[in-house]
Formats: C-alpha cells, sequence, structure tokens
C-alpha cells in the first residue's frame, strides 16, 4: 500500500506532512509499505495532486490532504479497487458533490493525468474552482457515503468520536499555533513553530 | 479579562509600532488588560506574542479577523476582546475606550467621522474593534469559507481604492448581515491624522464643525483626544516630523 500526499508551493511546511505520517502511524491502523509526498510544482495548485495519477500505478493508493485530522482507526472500507472520492454529504453540491481530500485506487489510473495533460491551460481554466469539479465531470469514480466529517460548522462543539478523519477544508491556518481545539491532542507537536 | 490584540508584519511598519502602543496603552489605561500581538518578530514589547504564519492564503491586516474566532489567541468565555491596529498613539487616558461597556452580539467600533458624508465608506473604523469573546466569530466564519474572495471583493465592488483593503468592510457587512448591534464610540475621542499638511488642516476643520471645536490638532492633541490613527496609505509615524508626536510615541 503507497499513502500519497502532495506538499507544492508555500502555503504547508514540511510539519504538516511530518504531522500527516506521525496520524496515520500512531492512530489509522494502516499499513503501509510506502509514505510519498509529492513535491513537484508543476501546476496551477491543486492540479498538482492529479501526479499522483501518473506516479503510483501499481497496488493499493491512498491519498490525503496535509489538512486532515486523524485520530482514530480509519473505515475499513477506505480501501478500494475503483478510484473513490468522498462525497460531501453535509453540503450542497454546488458546482461538485465530491471532495478530493481523501482518494484510493487500486493499479493504474494515469488516463486521468493523461487526459489532463493534454489541455492543461484550458483545464486549468476551466475548472478554476478546483480538480474536484473535473475529476467528477471527466473522470469515472465512485464516492464514498460517510467515511468521514467537515469541521466546518463543528468547531466550537466539543469533541466529536463518531468520524475517525475529519476534513478541515482549507481551515489548515487552524493546525497552527494560537488555534485551540480537539484536534491539537492528535498533532506531533502542539504548535507548529516548534516543528519547524 | 480584557484581551487587546494587534497584528504585525514586516513591512511598511517597523517593531517599534508595537512596542509604543503597548507603552502608551500602559501609560494611558487605568484597568488591566493583556497585550498580545500576532507577530512575525520577537522584537517587540506585548505580553504575549502568537507568531504569524504568512504564507498561507490571509493577506496583511485580513489577519486580524482570526480574533474574531474564540478558538484564537487564548481566548476564555467572557473575555472582553478588543483588536487594534498599531499605526495609533495613544494621547490620554484611553480607560473609558478600552472599559467601554459591551454585551453579546454587539461590536464596538469608532465612528469615521472624516467619512461623514460618504455613502460609500463604512461607518465604523477597522482601527478598534470590541466585543465579546465568541459572540461575533460569524465574521471569522464567514471569512475563512471564502477567503480569496473576501480579501478581493470591496476593491473589485469599487469601494477601497487598493487591492486587499476592505477588511472593516467586511466586518460592517456581516455583523449587519448577521444582525449583529454596531455600537459606535465617540467619534471626537479618535483623531485623524497624515503627513500631508493640506489633508491635515481638512481634518482639523472637520473635526471642528463635527465635534463644535476650535482644531483636532495645533501644537498638541485636542484634550478630548484619547487616540490618534495615523490610517493613510503614504503616511508613517515614524517619519511624522510633528513635535507634539514625540510626548506620546516612544
Amino acid at each position: 500500500m503507497n499513502i500519497i500526499c502532495v506538499c507544492t508551493g508555500q502555503k504547508y511546511s514540511q510539519w504538516y506532512v511530518n504531522n500527516l505520517k506521525h496520524m496515520i502511524d500512531t492512530y489509522s491502523g494502516l499499513k503501509y509499505d510506502t509514505f510519498n509526498v509529492i513535491t513537484k510544482n508543476s501546476y496551477t495548485g491543486v492540479f498538482n495532486k492529479l501526479q499522483m495519477f501518473r506516479d503510483f500505478t501499481k497496488g493499493q493508493n491512498i491519498y490525503f490532504d496535509l489538512d486532515v485530522v486523524i485520530k482514530d482507526k480509519v473505515p475499513e472500507e477506505i480501501i478500494q479497487k475503483d478510484l473513490h472520492l468522498v462525497h460531501c454529504w453535509w453540503r450542497e453540491a454546488k458546482h461538485t458533490p465530491v471532495n478530493s481530500s481523501i482518494m484510493s485506487w487500486y493499479g493504474d489510473q494515469s488516463h486521468i493525468y493523461d487526459f489532463f495533460k493534454q489541455d492543461v491551460i484550458g483545464l486549468e481554466k476551466k475548472y478554476n474552482r478546483g480538480m474536484d469539479q473535473f475529476i467528477f465531470e471527466n473522470i469515472e469514480h465512485k464516492s464514498w457515503k460517510n467515511i468521514c466529517n467537515t469541521i466546518q460548522g463543528h468547531e466550537y462543539e466539543p469533541e466529536n468520536y463518531d468520524y475517525s478523519i475529519w476534513l478541515f477544508n482549507q481551515r489548515y491556518m487552524m493546525f497552527q499555533e494560537g488555534w485551540s481545539g480537539w484536534w491539537k491532542n492528535y498533532f506531533i507537536e502542539n504548535t507548529i513553530s516548534k516543528a519547524s | 479579562m480584557i484581551r487587546i490584540f494587534t497584528v504585525y508584519f514586516e513591512g511598511k511598519y517597523e517593531p517599534k509600532y508595537v512596542t509604543n502602543l503597548y507603552r502608551g496603552l500602559k501609560k494611558y489605561c487605568k484597568v488591566p488588560f493583556e497585550f498580545v500581538c500576532l507577530s512575525d518578530t520577537n522584537e517587540i514589547e506585548a505580553d504575549r506574542i502568537i507568531p504569524i504564519y504568512k504564507t498561507g492564503d490571509i493577506k496583511l491586516h485580513w489577519h486580524k479577523l482570526a480574533f474574531f474566532s474564540p478558538l484564537f489567541g487564548g481566548q476564555q468565555p467572557g473575555d472582553d476582546i478588543i483588536v487594534m491596529d498599531i499605526d495609533q498613539v495613544v494621547v490620554s487616558d484611553i480607560t473609558d475606550m478600552i472599559n467601554y461597556p459591551v454585551n453579546e452580539n454587539e461590536l464596538i467600533s469608532i465612528e469615521r467621522w472624516w467619512n461623514l458624508g460618504d455613502r460609500l465608506a463604512p461607518r465604523l473604523n477597522g482601527g478598534f474593534y470590541k466585543f465579546k469573546s465568541g459572540s461575533l466569530k460569524c465574521v471569522w466564519d464567514n471569512f475563512v469559507r471564502n477567503i480569496e474572495y473576501w480579501q478581493t471583493h470591496f476593491y473589485y465592488e469599487g469601494l477601497v481604492h487598493y487591492k486587499y483593503y476592505g477588511e472593516q468592510n467586511f466586518v460592517q457587512h456581516i455583523c449587519r448581515r448577521e444582525n449583529k448591534k454596531i455600537t459606535l464610540m465617540p467619534g471626537e475621542w479618535i483623531g485623524k491624522w497624515t503627513q500631508d499638511t493640506v489633508r491635515n488642516m481638512k481634518y482639523n476643520i472637520k473635526y471642528g464643525e463635527v465635534f463644535n471645536d476650535d482644531y483636532m490638532i495645533m501644537d498638541q492633541p485636542n484634550p478630548r483626544l484619547k487616540l490618534i490613527h495615523f490610517a493613510n496609505p503614504n503616511t508613517t509615524i515614524h517619519d511624522s516630523k510633528d513635535e507634539w508626536l514625540k510626548d506620546y510615541w516612544q
């Protein structure tokens, strides 16, 4: 099993990578063979994530965004043969009902990258709201209905034990020093400054 | 507990802006408070410093909005939160401002008397916000849902002249939309000053008209003033040649 994350640009420091690995190793229960970080900044923002479909074409692959919190054993259905993304059950579908904060697939899905590579400029422009919509509209996929929850709207509530994976949906700053919340109990250290 | 929050990052201003504001508050405020700065340097005086994370999506003074979240800055339930810009000088007893009564779901700010009559300008001044911890978390929650959009929205709408300006427009917009009460403290407590002599003359005249007084700042600030705001894109305090400033900004 390959665990994959993407750390390009300036937004996320190495601490976020270390912290994700810490949470996976400590809480997730996943037994993986390789932990991989894509750092090559070849495309615009989130479209760099598509490089994983080029680079990981064998065996089981599971991808996590760097702003997820993993605090307990992940559901077994996270291991999937067909390409799976997160179904955003907590919100209206809007421009896309899926979220690529977590993805899982077995084997070769390089056709996704090849499709994108044919018209990088056009597709980045067309899907300027993100690559989730690109996958939703162009790529055969399935989605988990209830594998995780979002922190949005729950950040002020006491810790919820119903979900082992929490998406922070761009609230990555809430991982940093100065912020408080139950999620910090699961971090490699309590502050980003100590780690960086 | 009253917690006064500020933001500093390298750029237009120097670390001594934070230090001098802190010293001014210590000198002229008779009620206890904690002074906290979200900063990219430790070369400042403050009761507590929180490191600022500059590589993310949040630009410039928009970092102030994090203080509207009760999860930020070590806030405790029941705290009175004050957010101040650092380009201000305390010139007399400021206790009535720091201790100004505030209720849940209420935003206290200062009236922008210099913009009276300008229908496009917000009524409140982003240089000073006061609220009960957590009661205005809607400000942060709405901002973080779409950071990039809000940071440029008021510029593209033509309501502010500089890209990434408009944070006070945003705060006013959200408070009104979410039916939060906005209370403005007496405008006569705050002065507005620049390095432009002509503009300063206009401010003096306007202050006199609005508050029925002779002047705002002549050789010394009008005794009614508690705080003087130097906010203007081309104005700094450290370059000011005003003699009166030496008594207060140190």
